[in-house]
């Protein structure tokens, strides 16, 4: 059980550090010219590099669930999770956030995609917290 | 409770079964609660557009009736014009109690201020309107003044900014309306005084000047006295004036229902043919079930157990399935369908307002309840075979 919910981690973070990419404003051309005639990309794409950040730890935790043998810590591994799961929705929602256009596609995709990726980490890593729990009642 | 509990622990003795069952209840369940939002969140949307446009009658320009209901649906600015006499023959026309005029005027193509890179923008007389005044008077206690403005859902004041500057013009923002999920979420609306004040400030302040040719409006919103028929009405000014196409409330967005219509029926043909086979797949594995489970039932039947405790166990351990399926299903269907709402009414191109929730609840419960009768109904013979089944026969094979 362990193996497939860490191998879902890894999936959902592959997910969650690729997709923003192709559906911020800078995917579809859209950024932000300056006085100087200089352009910038929109906010929604600095939130898209952060979500790598925030994949990567997620993806290692995927990885040490699925290869990892002895079921000892997986619950605080799994709490671990939990936490991290909330992370790529803050920052989505309020540490970067995403354009004020509320039509802008990261407003209705990126925004969607990263909410629905990191709560599926959250609840892949309660799986791993059931899991862990039921084991540890098994072995006393 | 001791069915109950037997129920449970046969559900998850038979791991797969069980698992298929779910599966099958919840991605039904699911698949129809989303085709339902969609056809609902639809019709919704465009009842919620018509309540807040609140006029009986609208009076376009001749020709003109697709280009408006087509700004007034996905908020793309047009320029219709008719002459302002127009107004003074449409309130002649007996059975009219009220006349209003609009302007239906865009931002520049790209401005940076706006929600859209071309705001549709509807000036309104303040004296004679009765679509935005009464939202006015109920949550701003006022009429709008001179530079003022309020905007439907999505339009914003740009961060750092105080005021919204159109064609040079700073317009405050005094509050938005509630959403319809149609254009008008994207409309900004203001007075004909704000507009003509922008107007003649934009020719010096302005890359291109706002035009609003003279004695002209666009629109003319009409209110039927109470107790007159509407579309006698609205006979009479097709057949009194000319220049003029009056277009009825629920006939708004006419060309679009149309269009609608079709892909609406083929969701719910589709939704339909699913549901059959869903129910058929069921009847089958609950079936098989009942074939398997023969010695399982004798040796309840041996223990003491009567005919109609295992009629009721097998149909309470049907019931659990559908219910949680059903549950899990229409949760899932109805977040994603939630955060990915505008996505979804973007691909389909149709305008779409999520129910309110007393409305959801509604078909959350209707969704269960057709769950439960369907996994019932698929149980219901292989249940009364199983239960009727002889004891002998049963432990014997």
């Amino acid at each position: 059980m362990n193996r497939f919910l860490g191998i879902t981690l890894i999936v959902l973070a592959l997910g969650l550090g690729v997709a923003p990419h192709y559906t911020d404003c800078l995917s579809q051309g859209s950024v932000l010219t300056l006085a100087n005639g200089k352009t910038q990309p929109m906010k929604c794409h600095w939130t898209a590099q952060a979500e790598i950040a925030a994949a990567i730890p997620v993806a290692g935790l995927g990885v040490v669930l699925a290869t990892k043998r002895r079921k000892a810590n997986m619950m605080n591994l799994g709490v671990l999770g939990i936490a991290l799961g909330i992370v790529p929705i803050v920052l989505a929602t309020n540490l970067i956030g995403t354009c004020a256009t509320a039509t802008h596609i990261c407003n209705t995709t990126m925004k969607p995609i990263i909410l629905t990726m990191g709560g599926l980490i959250s609840a892949a890593s309660l799986g791993v917290v059931i899991n862990g729990w039921r084991n540890r009642k098994l072995l006393e | 409770m001791k069915l109950l509990k037997l129920a449970i622990k046969n559900i998850t003795g038979s791991g797969f079964r069980s698992m298929a069952i779910f599966l099958c209840v919840m991605g039904i369940a699911g698949f129809l609660l989303s085709t339902t939002l969609i056809i609902r969140g639809s019709q919704y949307s465009l009842t919620s557009a018509i309540e807040r446009l609140g006029a009986d009658i609208i009076v376009v320009p001749q020709g003109a009736e697709d280009k408006v209901e087509s700004a007034l649906l996905m908020g793309k600015p047009t320029n219709v014009w008719m002459p302002q006499e127009n107004l003074a023959k449409i309130a002649a026309i007996p059975g009219v109690q009220v006349v209003s005029p609009q302007i239906y005027l865009g931002s520049m193509y790209g401005a940076s201020c706006c929600a859209v890179s071309e705001m549709f923008m509807v000036a309104f007389d303040p004296k004679t309107d009765f679509t935005i005044t009464p939202w006015l008077i109920k949550n701003l206690g006022r009429d709008l003044a001179k530079g003022e403005s309020i905007g439907g859902t999505y339009v914003f004041v740009p961060e750092g900014d105080t005021g919204i500057k159109l064609y040079g013009y700073y317009l405050t923002l005094d509050g938005n309306l509630e959403a319809t999920g149609t254009g008008i979420d994207q409309t900004m609306f203001l007075t004909i005084d704000t507009a003509e004040e922008m107007a003649k400030s934009s020719i010096t302040t302005a890359l291109e000047p706002l035009i609003i040719p003279q004695d002209s409006i666009s629109t003319i919103m009409v209110k039927v006295a109470p107790g007159v028929d509407v579309h006698q009405v609205a006979i009479q000014i097709l057949s009194d004036t000319t220049g003029m196409y009056p277009i009825e409330s629920p006939n708004l967005f006419g060309a679009f229902r149309n269009q609608m219509n079709g892909l609406l029926w083929g969701f719910f043909a589709l939704s339909i043919v699913i549901w059959i086979i869903a129910a058929m797949m069921m009847a089958v594995n609950f079936s098989m079930a009942a074939n398997e489970r023969k010695r399982e039932m004798a040796v309840l039947r041996a223990v003491g157990a009567s005919p109609g405790f295992i009629f009721r166990l097998v149909l309470t351990e049907a019931g659990i399935l559908a219910v949680t399926g059903a549950i899990i299903g229409i949760a899932i269907a109805s977040t994603g369908f939630f955060l990915f709402r505008n996505a979804i009414a973007a691909s389909l191109k149709m305008p779409f307002l999520f129910p309110s929730f007393s409305s959801f609840a509604g078909l959350f419960g209707a969704g269960v309840g057709l769950a439960l009768v369907t996994v019932a109904l698929a149980a219901l013979i292989p249940a009364i075979r199983i239960s009727k089944q002889e004891l002998a026969i049963a432990m014997r094979e």
